[in-house]
């Protein structure tokens, strides 16, 4: 850990005003507050004084969204409240070799699915606000009109799957059968652009070789996705040959 | 500096009960069952604040408003998922609204700061006054606000309403990062106090 637990205690006024950059960096605050009841309480007397500052930002929107919100409620099945079991077999084991094969809906569907399960899977209670966050992130992303899927194996085997939404500047990433790391290494992302390289995010530890999706944002033309294995907690630019180079049909 | 006890009830009215109407969190449970009703008035109660501050991160109306229906229909979807022990039904969908916000405003400032290489940046030091003023909530965070130190308040409205990530207000107000970071946390623990809040 680079970061002392006193400096990761600091951000927590920063994270409950969504002023953190990036997922690495929100997804190490959160680690740290699954751990940190005191972190977790701030966090949410903070949110409320944001909602006092929302509630002080108020104004009135067209009245005709009210309608519209509405009938899209009505059109929209309703989530089931989350039933803890761990009873449920297991389906999505091997659903990534499929996915070439698989029609976009079809594929991004099972994508959900599997994102759900390995979420319920792996992850604390303290985790699931952040974990709903990414979801409806990745939920949104997945049900846009125009998503490409890519599939790519990685040099050192294992395979990426990438559902780009052009259109968003987002994709989302899973992996499968990726080699396990030593400690101290992590799996990095990157966007490569011609004229600059920035981070897209940390790959979560894999379950059962699969890593939960990722996603990332600020794709623009020409850039191409890259994996890199990096030292924990990540670097600001790649410091090892990418283990795959993805470009993206932007 | 101390909040009084009506200041902190007036806060509550103002967020969770205001007109005394069924309690929000309650609405949120009805509508977690697919009552429609229940839906239709915790727009009524929570429309205004959720365009308001999407509308200060995002300025542009018509993005303000799709974002704002992506909200309340997350809301509608995802009622069953609430967990009233992790905070109140308000605080639950304007963390909701302001995330949302945000990440519309990162992934579209991340590809034009690419493109364009110079991202303009200038600062909402007007709107945010201009906004804060009239109605009780207004008036209590102003307040509260103005018992800021400067560099607090600039840091919390910077990143609030502008929308700007910390490393973007520690190059706009030129302190560094570490400073920041104990700004934004020293000056919402003295506007939670001043609040009241819990």
């Amino acid at each position: 850990m680079r970061f002392l637990r006193h400096d990761m205690h600091s951000l927590s006024g920063v994270y409950a005003l969504d002023a953190l950059e990036g997922e690495a960096e929100r997804n190490r605050f959160t680690h740290h507050m699954s751990r940190c009841q005191t972190c977790a309480s701030e966090v949410r007397g903070f949110r409320e004084v944001a909602t006092a500052m929302a509630f002080a930002a108020a104004a009135e929107p067209p009245p005709e969204l009210r309608a519209r919100v509405l009938a899209a409620a009505a059109r929209t099945r309703q989530l089931p409240p989350e039933v803890r079991t761990h009873a449920r077999p297991r389906r999505t084991r091997s659903w990534v070799p499929w996915v070439p094969w698989l029609s976009g809906v079809v594929a991004t569907a099972s994508i959900v699915v599997a994102v759900l399960f390995g979420f319920a899977q792996s992850h604390t209670q303290q985790e699931l606000n952040q974990i709903q966050a990414e979801n409806k992130a990745i939920s949104l992303l997945l049900s846009s009109p125009q998503v490409t899927l890519l599939s790519h194996s990685t040099t050192q085997g294992g395979v990426a799957t990438v559902v780009l939404a052009a259109a968003r500047h987002q994709l989302v990433v899973v992996t499968n059968g990726l080699p396990a790391l030593p400690a101290g290494k992590v799996y990095q992302l990157w966007l490569i652009g011609k004229t600059r390289t920035v981070s897209a995010g940390l790959l979560p530890p894999a379950t059962s070789g699969r890593t939960p999706a990722v996603l990332a944002s600020g794709v623009v033309k020409g850039d191409t996705l890259g994996l890199t294995v990096e030292p924990a907690p990540g670097s600001t630019q790649p410091t090892t040959t990418p283990i795959l180079a993805l470009p993206l049909p932007v | 500096m101390n909040p009084s006890d009506s200041d902190a009830s007036r806060f509550k009215s103002a967020s969770t009960d205001r007109r005394g109407e069924r309690d929000l969190d309650d609405l949120l449970v009805h509508v977690a069952r697919g009552d429609t009703e229940a839906f239709e008035a915790l727009y009524d109660r929570l429309v205004g604040p959720v365009y308001g501050v999407t509308r200060r991160v995002l300025r542009d109306p018509s993005q303000s408003e799709e974002v704002t229906q992506e909200v309340l229909l997350e809301v509608w979807r995802t009622a069953a998922r609430f967990d009233p022990a992790m905070g109140g039904a308000a605080t639950w969908v304007m963390t909701i609204a302001h995330r949302r916000a945000i990440d519309r405003v990162r992934s579209a400032m991340a590809a034009a700061d690419r493109e364009y290489k110079t991202a303009e940046i200038h600062t909402p030091h007007d709107e945010v006054a201009e906004a804060v003023e009239a109605s009780l909530d207004r008036e209590r965070v102003r307040r509260c606000l103005e018992g800021l130190t400067e560099v607090q308040r600039e840091s919390i409205t910077l990143a609030y309403y502008g929308g700007y990530s910390y490393r973007q207000v520690s190059e706009l107000l030129k302190v560094t990062l570490g400073a920041i970071k104990t700004r934004i946390r020293d000056g919402l623990i003295r506007m939670r106090d001043c609040l009241g809040v819990s």
